[in-house]
């Protein structure tokens, strides 16, 4: 598969002696969405700065677009557009003033500019504002207009920072809606967020950086398998350690022994105590509650891939009618969440 | 290499804010108004109708030459004529008058050899007791030709101590002092001028354009520009042309304003002035290119800019001639830009030089442009 962006070793010291980003080995497919995680202070920023060539880096390489950005980086700006955090288009400025004046600075000729303009305002829906100030705009227009400044000269690759911060569930649908969009017709994304949902909606890839250093990359789903497999595995030995240092209190075994188990949340239309004493008396049923809502909640054998399916046989055969079920699984905050634990705890080691 | 188009779009980008912003342009009008105003009739004025008393304890003619004299003279405002020494002083004690003239009761009697006119001055105020000291040596120094007899005026510090009084006897002589102004009768406002046209520039410049650039910075629109195939000399060189199309209209108001409003003289020419100040503004938008260069906030670029533009400000000789400076002072007055702007501006204005006549503060301007944008656009960072 051909890639958009390729980092290797890629390292930025900064001049105080501080290792913002560690021998980076990176790898963003061609056309894809790819979500670059990580805490504040992670390295994120000074990897987009050195791929967008606003910085340079100390040692290492860095190819977008099949260029160096350190030997060719008007090349590279060439290909890229940048949405960033805090929208960045002069306030003074009509929106159509600010993609014009993008536009020329990114040598787009005069005789298509302004019609590529109107057609990515039509894009995004900002085209009844092209006239108004971006200063008299809304956050979502104002990131509207950002989206039509920064794909003016039609880029191959596009960084989002945090594009959706500050903006309400409808608007921030839409930007998703159109990222989807953008992705469609061929750009590849580079989507800086913090909103673990909506990198897990959007993304084809995830990466995970801390402390410099990439500690997790796959698909979202690929991340999240991983973390229940290994999850399953620590259990596993957590739990035969335990069954055999008989001087383990009892608090500890109850921990390790409630970390392995699923949670599982079931509404029935017609609850009866038979149905919950068949669900009660089932092997795979840890423990059972009855909400306030008339909600079942269960804690399940997590490590038995059959235990959602014998239990809800189990209140069919009972004749319980089932309105709704959830299931807790792994979600990208847990993954981002362990990854960036288990590089914090090896630098303190 | 700079990129016309993109050059122009800086400059448009200046004209459509202030376009859009009045306030801002009517502040661009403004400012230069005020500090004229300001430095012209705070600073730059003639010192008339200073408070003053007489004590009289004679009476005849010269009395009453004297007294007549004296209400004459523009420099005093005489509040009374009175007859009571001690009141007089305790006027003058109290900060009610400036200084009380005192004629002996001996001043009108023609046998008297030697008439002792005392001057009791509060010398607290150093600027209105040189004016009232050196009027009234005038004055009596007039008044002792006329009637052909000895007169003779004491000054007697009212705050101080009466030591530092002091006789200026023997008026009459038979030298004759003749003043040749070569540059004609410059008042102070007429050596101001040229100065406070030269330090608005400065502030403006220098303060405008680091502010700009760093409040870019801040915001990310900076950011945007050098994401761009763009270099930095274009993106720098647009606000430099933006910030200096601004800069000049400004020095267009400041100029218009003190020929309007001080009758200011521009011996060597408006072109020849408005070709300085435009040397000027160029070296200061690039002092202020070279400060901002690795500021990241319009905070720190105040806090840098301070030490540079405070000092320059009092040492360039825009207040005083830098030679009644102490020597550090001197010397580091040669190393700040707005001397040799002030010293061009002057010799333009002033003396009727041309261009040629400044050649060196110019090319020691230029020189520090130069060296400013050198410095500025290699350190100046992309990096937001």
């Amino acid at each position: 598969m051909k890639n958009a962006i390729e980092t290797v070793n890629l390292t930025k010291v900064y001049n105080n002696n501080f290792r913002a980003v560690n021998s980076l080995n990176l790898e963003i497919p061609d056309k894809s969405i790819f979500g670059m995680l990580g805490p504040n202070g992670a390295g994120k920023t000074t990897t987009i700065k050195m791929l967008t060539c606003l910085i340079q880096p100390t040692s290492g390489k860095a190819i977008v677009g099949g260029y160096d950005v350190q030997k060719n980086p008007d090349e590279v700006r060439n290909l890229l557009g940048m949405v960033p955090q805090q929208v960045s288009l002069y306030k003074d400025l009509t929106v159509m003033e600010n993609s014009q004046l993008c536009a020329d600075y990114y040598g787009v000729s005069k005789d298509e500019r302004d019609a590529r303009i109107e057609d990515l305002m039509e894009l995004v829906d900002i085209k009844y504002a092209k006239d108004k100030r971006v200063g008299q705009l809304s956050g979502g227009q104002k990131q509207k207009a950002s989206l039509v400044a920064s794909l003016v000269h039609r880029p191959d690759i596009l960084f989002l920072d945090e594009p959706t911060i500050g903006l309400d569930p409808t608007t921030k649908r839409t930007l998703w809606d159109l990222i989807r969009e953008l992705n469609d017709n061929g750009h590849t994304i580079i989507l800086c967020s913090h909103d673990m949902h909506e990198v897990d909606m959007l993304c084809d890839y995830v990466g995970i950086i801390n402390t410099g250093n990439l500690v997790a990359y796959d698909t979202p789903q690929g991340l999240k398998d991983s973390l229940l497999e290994s999850n399953k595995q620590e259990m596993t030995h957590a739990l035969n350690k335990i069954s055999q240092e008989s001087d383990a209190d009892a608090s500890t075994k109850q921990d390790f022994h409630n970390l392995a188990l699923k949670k599982m949340s079931i509404l029935l239309k017609n609850q009866d105590d038979n149905i919950i004493e068949a669900i009660d008396n089932f092997d795979n049923v840890e423990s059972i509650e009855i909400a306030r809502n008339g909600r079942i909640n269960l804690r399940i054998d997590g490590f038995d891939d059959m235990a959602v399916h014998n239990v809800l046989n189990q209140i069919i055969s009972s004749g319980g009618i089932i309105k709704s079920i959830y299931t807790e699984e792994p979600s990208l905050e847990d993954v981002f969440i362990k990854s960036t634990a288990e590089v914090n705890e090896d630098d303190r080691a | 290499m700079i990129e016309p188009n993109k050059f122009w779009w800086m400059i448009k980008k200046e004209l459509i804010s202030l376009k859009r912003h009045p306030a801002r342009l009517v502040s661009i009008i403004a400012f230069p108004i005020i500090m004229i105003l300001l430095f012209g009739y705070g600073m730059g004025g003639e010192m008339t109708d200073l408070p003053i008393v007489v004590v009289s304890q004679s009476h005849g003619d010269l009395t009453d030459l004297t007294l007549n004299t004296i209400k004459s003279t523009e420099t005093y405002h005489v509040v009374e004529v009175i007859d009571n020494l001690n009141d007089g002083k305790k006027r003058v004690d109290s900060g009610e008058v400036k200084a009380a003239i005192i004629l002996p009761a001996d001043y009108d009697d023609n046998s008297s050899q030697q008439k002792g006119v005392t001057l009791y001055l509060d010398s607290s105020d150093q600027m209105a007791s040189q004016i009232i000291e050196s009027s009234t040596q005038g004055i009596f120094y007039r008044l002792s030709n006329m009637v052909a007899s000895q007169t003779s005026v004491s000054t007697q510090d009212a705050n101080i101590t009466p030591s530092l009084s002091h006789s200026m006897n023997n008026f009459k002589d038979d030298i004759s002092l003749h003043i040749n102004r070569i540059y004609g009768n410059i008042k102070y406002i007429d050596f101001l001028v040229p100065a406070i046209l030269g330090m608005t520039i400065m502030m403006s410049c220098m303060m405008g354009m680091g502010a700009t650039i760093a409040g870019e910075r801040e915001t990310g629109e900076l950011a945007r520009l050098f994401m761009t195939p763009t270099s930095v000399s274009t993106v720098i060189g647009g606000k430099i042309a933006a910030k200096l199309l601004i800069e000049l209209l400004r020095a267009l108001i400041l100029i218009f304003m003190a020929v309007l409003l001080f009758n200011v003289s521009i011996k060597g020419g408006f072109l020849q002035t408005f070709i300085v100040l435009v040397i000027g503004a160029l070296c200061f938008v690039g002092f202020g290119i070279m400060l901002s260069a690795r500021t990241s906030t319009q905070e720190d670029y105040a806090q840098i800019s301070l030490p540079f533009s405070m000092p320059m400000m009092f040492v360039s000789g825009v207040f005083y001639p830098i030679e009644t400076m102490p020597w550090i002072l001197q010397k580091l007055a040669y190393i700040f830009p707005l001397t040799y702007l002030n010293d061009a501006m002057r010799g333009i204005m002033l003396k009727g030089q041309t261009l040629g006549d400044v050649w060196f503060d110019l090319v020691v301007l230029l020189g520090f442009t130069l060296l400013f944008f050198i410095i500025g656009v290699k350190r100046f960072n992309r990096d937001v």
